[in-house]
């Protein structure tokens, strides 16, 4: 899963996401937080995915299906296609 | 040190549809290098922005639009005679046709203005706006101008509901069905006259631009989204934006008018495709121009020196996610306000012992 950002957002450290392009705000949590980082540091799906049972001790299927919501949601807010 | 300049502001009146002049006036206060004196030029004694002694230096009463230009012209002489007018700021859509009337006397005697021109202002107006879109490639939404009450059925059958029914001048209506539709047709044509017009009604997210060009270069643009809105519509809190999108659409549009002045644009983003449709023109400074201060975007200073004649460059981009909020306060202020007003018609401010 490769990701391309289609807008510039800042992401706070408590978590506020700012669109620059539509003014639109977010809250993340801290599986958010950390996904979003990772997607920043251009790091591929399976590495993520890994890196989020390590970080937050869920198997892994939980840790795919959580990364595959919280994409699908970053689709339908218009920040990444 | 500059030279002192004095500045004439209209649109005082900051209520619940607030009018412009005050965060015009305040814009060029904020300006580090501001020296000069500010001339409200007020409607009513109790015009909002006359109470705020720290904004203006002196008020005058001024004769309503539809009183005729001449009654205007001579005010405006008047004025210029006791307190030196170096530039005039207009700033209501019901001034501006009789200012650009008056623009070569005015000019004459002494007093600069920057106003776009007749031609200009025409060409954006709602009933003319699709055939200006269509010649320039614009999205705008599907538009049908009704000149005759007869063929309203028709239009409404060819476009659909949910659509819009807008008054020529001011206004629109979300309608649902006919008789909202006809209704709001009949409100509209005895308030602003024909044609009414009947607009496609998009969903999207809805963005304003505030922009001045000069004969159609883009000079600055401040991008927003409104996020708390009044019962009239009127924004009362928004953020600014960082979208080029949004800047190149305003730059193509104000080329294609050849613009010059300040306006406000109204585009809408449609929700499934992303693509901007422009929905109005309005050549005024919105009310919420204040903010572009904290935004790098002080477009009331831009246009005080293109009004002045001075060399300017265009703006960079402006800064996003500037928040502004509007606060409602009260003014306390001496009855010799009041007083001199409606007895004298004109106030100066450090006259009064307050």
């Amino acid at each position: 899963m490769g990701v391309t950002f289609t807008t510039e957002v800042t992401l706070s450290e408590s978590g506020f996401l700012f669109d620059h392009s539509t003014g639109l705000t977010y809250t993340l949590n801290k599986t958010g937080q950390f996904i979003f980082k990772k997607l920043r540091e251009e790091i591929e799906a399976p590495a993520i995915a890994e890196a989020l049972q390590e970080e937050f001790d869920v198997d892994g299927s939980k840790a795919r299906k959580d990364l595959d919501d919280f994409f699908r949601q970053l689709k339908d807010m218009g920040i990444v296609e | 040190m500059n030279e002192s300049v004095h500045v004439a502001v209209t649109g005082l009146h900051a209520a619940d549809n607030p009018a412009p002049g005050i965060g015009i006036i305040r814009s060029l206060r904020h300006d580090p290098d501001w020296n000069g004196k500010i001339i409200g030029l007020a409607y009513d004694v109790y015009d909002t922005g006359v109470y705020d002694h720290n904004l203006l230096d002196y008020t005058f009463l001024i004769p309503y639009p539809n009183q005729g230009s001449e009654q205007v012209f001579e005010r405006i002489m008047y004025i210029h005679e006791q307190v030196r007018i170096d530039v005039l700021i207009p700033t209501l859509d019901s001034e501006l046709s009789i200012y650009q009337k008056l623009s070569p006397r005015i000019r004459e005697a002494g007093i600069k203005m920057y106003l776009p021109s007749e031609e200009m202002v025409k060409a954006r107006q709602k009933a003319n706006l699709v055939a200006f879109c269509e010649k320039h490639d614009i999205p705008t939404p599907k538009t049908i101008a009704i000149n005759n009450p007869g063929k309203l059925d028709d239009a409404l059958d060819e476009m659909g509901f949910p659509l819009y029914v807008k008054g020529v001048f001011y206004d629109a209506k979300l309608c649902r069905t006919k008789d909202d539709a006809l209704k709001a047709f009949d409100g509209f044509r005895k308030q602003w006259g024909l044609p009414v017009l009947v607009q496609e009604s998009l969903s999207g997210e809805e963005f304003d631009i505030c922009a001045v060009a000069h004969d159609g270069e883009l000079l600055g643009a401040l991008p927003i989204r409104k996020v708390r809105l009044t019962d009239k519509g009127k924004a009362w809190a928004a953020i600014s934006l960082k979208n080029k999108e949004l800047e190149m659409l305003t730059s193509k549009i104000l080329n294609g008018l050849k613009w010059t002045g300040p306006c406000e644009l109204e585009i809408m983003q449609d929700s499934k495709t992303k693509k901007l449709y422009l929905l109005e023109i309005n050549p005024r400074f919105p009310a919420w121009i204040y903010l572009g201060t904290g935004a790098n975007q002080n477009l009331p200073k831009l246009v005080l020196d293109l009004a002045l004649g001075k060399d300017v460059s265009p703006l960079p981009p402006a800064k996003s996610g500037v928040t502004f909020v509007r606060h409602a306060t009260d003014l306390v202020c001496p009855l010799e306000y009041i007083e001199n007003l409606i007895v004298k018609g004109e106030l100066y401010y450090d006259q009064i012992d307050r």
